[in-house]
Parts: structure tokens; C-alpha cells; sequence
């Protein structure tokens, strides 16, 4: 859903998030100015003060939070749906790098989901392997995106049901023990 | 079709006491015949029927298969919920079955895309089939071959309390089923195919087996199966869990409307 640029070792690239977040959403909808106008509609004009910045702030940010109903978005047709996915965003899928999520771990190869209808399955790096637990956010460069191709004397490919990535890095880790705060 | 049965090469004059004989004791071949018949028999009760029906009569039976959608099976899923369980997503190109084509939108760089559109039409006319099956009480037998949802099906068939089986299929068990299980069997009325490919990637046997037994099937096609021989196609991703997941939970909750209608019906009759 949302570009980071990440800047690592002097080389720049991007990551692409394959994965919806819904969550994001609703967020986005809390946070956008919609909010901000109905609590004014709200408030009837006679006893409208003008308030200063802190205290529409204050308001804003302690009262607690509205749940709207859902406004029923428009009809999307699957067109735009498609032209307005990640997968398209992505383009050409070779080298490119991805998040993926692990979801089962088998000895020292780690089964990673990143959006696409295959999983992936990378073995275990050296380098903090035992950071790589299930729920652990993976970066993944992208080699192909399905493991099928066409043997000798057959009509139709033969497929793995796999694609295949080479990790990259870690993202983040349920295994990671959570940062001490720094204190003044 | 019951005298060739029979056997009896030279021509008999049949009356209706000779027929309703040879029914209440049927020969060892119509035995077989009747036991295999999948068909659900209207509880209609054989004093009533040539009575006139009453001006203005409602038959309740035939008045919900008119309507197009009377479960309203329409309102579980929007192509958006499909879309983000990745039900648009197929195979690489090289493995496209050419029976497949009216229903892909497209490829993308080698990729096949469903055309969720027909996807929705298709899962939509399914999940009807499915909940007017169950409203009539019918067996329902989920079957798939993926490793990977087995213990997600099996407890789906369990909470809808129908039946599953995604383990390794025996050749005869529709076909020979007597022998099979040694006993007498009723055979499923609809077979619900989350996988219509075996682990080898050839087409299940079951899909074939339901077909020669004249069983309704309901299939989620994926782009490298043949859709011909299933009833009720749904073409869609049968590959990745969450497409499943949501396949599973929509087939539930089309079996659980269909049987609460069935068992709002027998209170109503019962007053």
C-alpha cells in the first residue's frame, strides 16, 4: 500500500508491499478532513467559539473516537481493481524486491507468503538465523513468480506450486527481543 | 427399463398386480438399480395428490426453486472480498487448459488473470445450487486434494455438519461402493470440488466418478483444469489458503441458510 524507500549501504530501492492492509483505511478515513467537518456541522451555530489551534486539537485528539458507518464505496468493476493493484504496479516481476510474511517454518526452510498466489521457500540464512520464526516480516527479491516449465514430449508445463525468491533481509521479528527505550 | 432388467427375453403381458410383485420384491439387478437412484424423493403423500389443489395454493416446494435467488446467496461475497483473497490469480500460460479460456480475463507478462465478473456469476449460480440442495436435505461431501487445506476443509464439513474427504481416493467408491464399504450406501447428492486436480496433477477421479453416477457437482476450475464434466464450474485460484478460506466460508454459510429454511419449515409443518 505504501512505498518505502530505503536506503541501505548507499544503494537505493524500492519495496513493494503485495499485501491489502484494510486497517490502513479505515485509518486514513479517521485522519482525513471528512472528521474534522462533521464535528464542526455538529456544533450549533450560536454558541460557535472560535477556538484556538491547541484546543480544536486537544478536542480532536482526546474525545473519543466516532465509529461512522462505513460509506458504501462505488461500484469498483474488477477492471480498475486490476489496473489500480500492486501486482501491476509491479510490472516485470523478475528482481524485484518484495515483503513477505513467514507463515510455517520447517527445519531450516522457511515457507514465505508475499501476496502472490504461490509461497515461496527460502533456506534459513546464517546471519540471525534464529530470528526467522513464523509471523517474521522478510524482504524477498523476486526470481521468478512460478516455478512451471515445459518438459520434453509433453503438451502442457509441469508446475512446482512454488515461486522462487532468494531472501534478502529482515524486516521485523517476533522472536526480536522489543528495543530498550532511550532514557533522557 | 425394468423389464430389460429382468432378463425375460419373451414378451409377457404385465399387469398392475404383476408390476407392484416384482417391485415389493425386487430381483438382485433392480436392487442395484434403485439403491444407486440419487434421486430425492418428493415427500408428497400419495392420498393427497390426485385431489385438486385449491385455487390459490401455495406449494412451498416449487415456489423457492422459481425464484432466481431465494437464499440470497448474492449478498455473501462483493467482487472486492474475491479480489482480495486472490481468486483472480492463475497459472503461468504454458499450463492454460484451452477449455478454460472463456473465462480469463487475461495474462499478464505469462500470469492468467480470472475475469472476476464471470467468476462471481458462476460462484453466485454455485452457492445458490448448493443451499437449495441443502434445504432438501441433501448429503453434501466436500472434496479436495490440496495438503495444505485438508485440516481447513475437514473442519468446515464438520461445523456445516456435512462430510469431507481429501484423503487418497480408492477407485471404486462411487462406482463400486457396495463393495467397497461392504454395506449398503447412499451416495452423496452434491460433491463440492475445492480441488478439481489430484496431487499428480491429472484430473481427480471423482469429478468422473459423479458424473457416471449422475451426482450434481460444484468445482472451483483453476486454469490448468478441465471444467466440462463438472455442473456447476466456478473458476477461480484453488492454489493459494486464503482464497480457500474464503471458498470454504461461503459454501458454509449457503449450507447453513439452506438447512434453516429446511428446519423452519418442519416446525411450521409440525404446528
Amino acid at each position: 500500500m505504501l512505498l518505502r524507500r530505503v536506503i541501505c549501504n548507499n544503494v537505493c530501492y524500492r519495496t513493494y508491499e503485495l499485501f491489502v492492509c484494510s486497517n490502513a483505511c479505515h485509518l486514513k478515513r479517521y485522519f482525513s478532513t471528512d472528521g474534522e467537518i462533521e464535528l464542526c456541522d455538529k456544533m450549533p451555530p450560536s454558541t460557535e467559539k472560535k477556538r484556538g489551534g491547541f484546543a480544536q486539537a486537544f478536542e480532536k485528539y482526546t474525545s473519543p473516537p466516532e465509529l461512522k458507518p462505513p460509506t458504501p464505496e462505488k461500484e469498483e468493476t474488477f477492471a480498475s481493481l486490476l489496473r489500480n493493484s500492486k501486482f501491476t504496479d509491479l510490472g516485470d516481476p523478475q528482481g524485484k524486491v518484495v515483503t513477505g510474511k513467514i507463515f510455517q517454518v520447517v527445519g531450516d526452510d522457511l515457507y514465505v507468503d508475499f501476496g502472490w498466489k504461490f509461497h515461496c521457500v527460502c533456506p534459513r540464512p546464517a546471519k540471525n538465523g534464529s530470528e526467522y520464526v513464523r509471523g517474521a516480516k522478510v524482504r524477498l527479491r523476486i526470481k521468478e513468480l512460478e516455478l512451471s516449465t515445459r518438459f520434453l514430449g509433453s503438451s502442457r508445463d509441469l508446475t512446482l506450486l512454488e515461486a522462487d525468491a532468494t531472501l534478502v533481509g529482515l524486516i521485523s521479528s517476533p522472536a526480536r527481543l522489543p528495543q530498550q527505550p532511550k532514557s533522557s | 427399463m425394468a423389464l430389460i432388467a429382468c432378463g425375460k427375453p419373451s414378451l409377457m403381458l404385465y399387469t398392475a398386480a404383476k408390476m407392484q410383485s416384482i417391485l415389493r420384491r425386487p430381483s438382485s439387478a433392480m436392487r442395484k438399480i434403485l439403491r444407486y437412484s440419487t434421486q430425492i424423493q418428493p415427500d408428497v403423500d400419495v392420498e393427497k395428490t390426485h385431489l385438486p389443489s385449491e385455487k390459490g395454493a401455495v406449494i412451498p416446494q416449487l415456489d423457492i426453486l422459481q425464484h432466481p435467488d431465494f437464499f440470497k446467496v448474492h449478498e455473501l461475497f462483493t467482487v472486492r472480498d474475491l479480489f482480495d483473497a486472490r481468486v483472480h490469480l492463475g497459472h503461468h500460460e504454458g499450463s492454460l487448459d484451452e477449455r478454460m479460456k472463456p473465462f480469463i480475463f487475461g495474462s499478464r507478462l505469462g500470469h492468467l488473470i480470472f475475469d472476476l465478473d464471470i467468476t462471481a456469476y458462476h460462484l453466485r449460480q454455485a452457492l445458490n445450487f448448493t443451499a437449495h440442495i441443502a434445504a432438501r436435505d441433501g448429503i453434501i461431501l466436500f472434496i479436495a486434494r490440496s495438503s495444505q487445506n485438508t485440516h481447513l476443509i475437514e473442519c468446515t464439513a464438520l461445523e456445516c455438519q456435512e462430510f469431507a474427504h481429501t484423503r487418497y481416493w480408492s477407485g471404486g467408491i462411487f462406482t463400486n461402493s457396495e463393495m467397497q464399504f461392504g454395506a449398503v450406501t447412499r451416495l452423496p447428492d452434491l460433491c463440492i470440488f475445492l480441488n478439481t486436480l489430484n496431487t499428480i496433477l491429472t484430473q481427480h477421479i471423482a469429478v468422473r466418478d459423479a458424473a457416471k453416477m449422475c451426482i450434481p457437482s460444484v468445482g472451483i476450475v483453476d486454469t490448468n483444469c478441465n471444467p466440462n464434466l463438472v455442473t456447476y464450474p466456478v473458476p477461480g485460484n484453488d492454489d493459494t489458503p486464503c482464497a480457500m478460506e474464503l471458498y470454504c466460508r461461503l459454501f458454509k454459510e449457503a449450507i447453513r441458510r439452506g438447512k434453516e429454511y429446511r428446519t423452519l419449515n418442519q416446525v411450521e409443518d409440525s404446528k
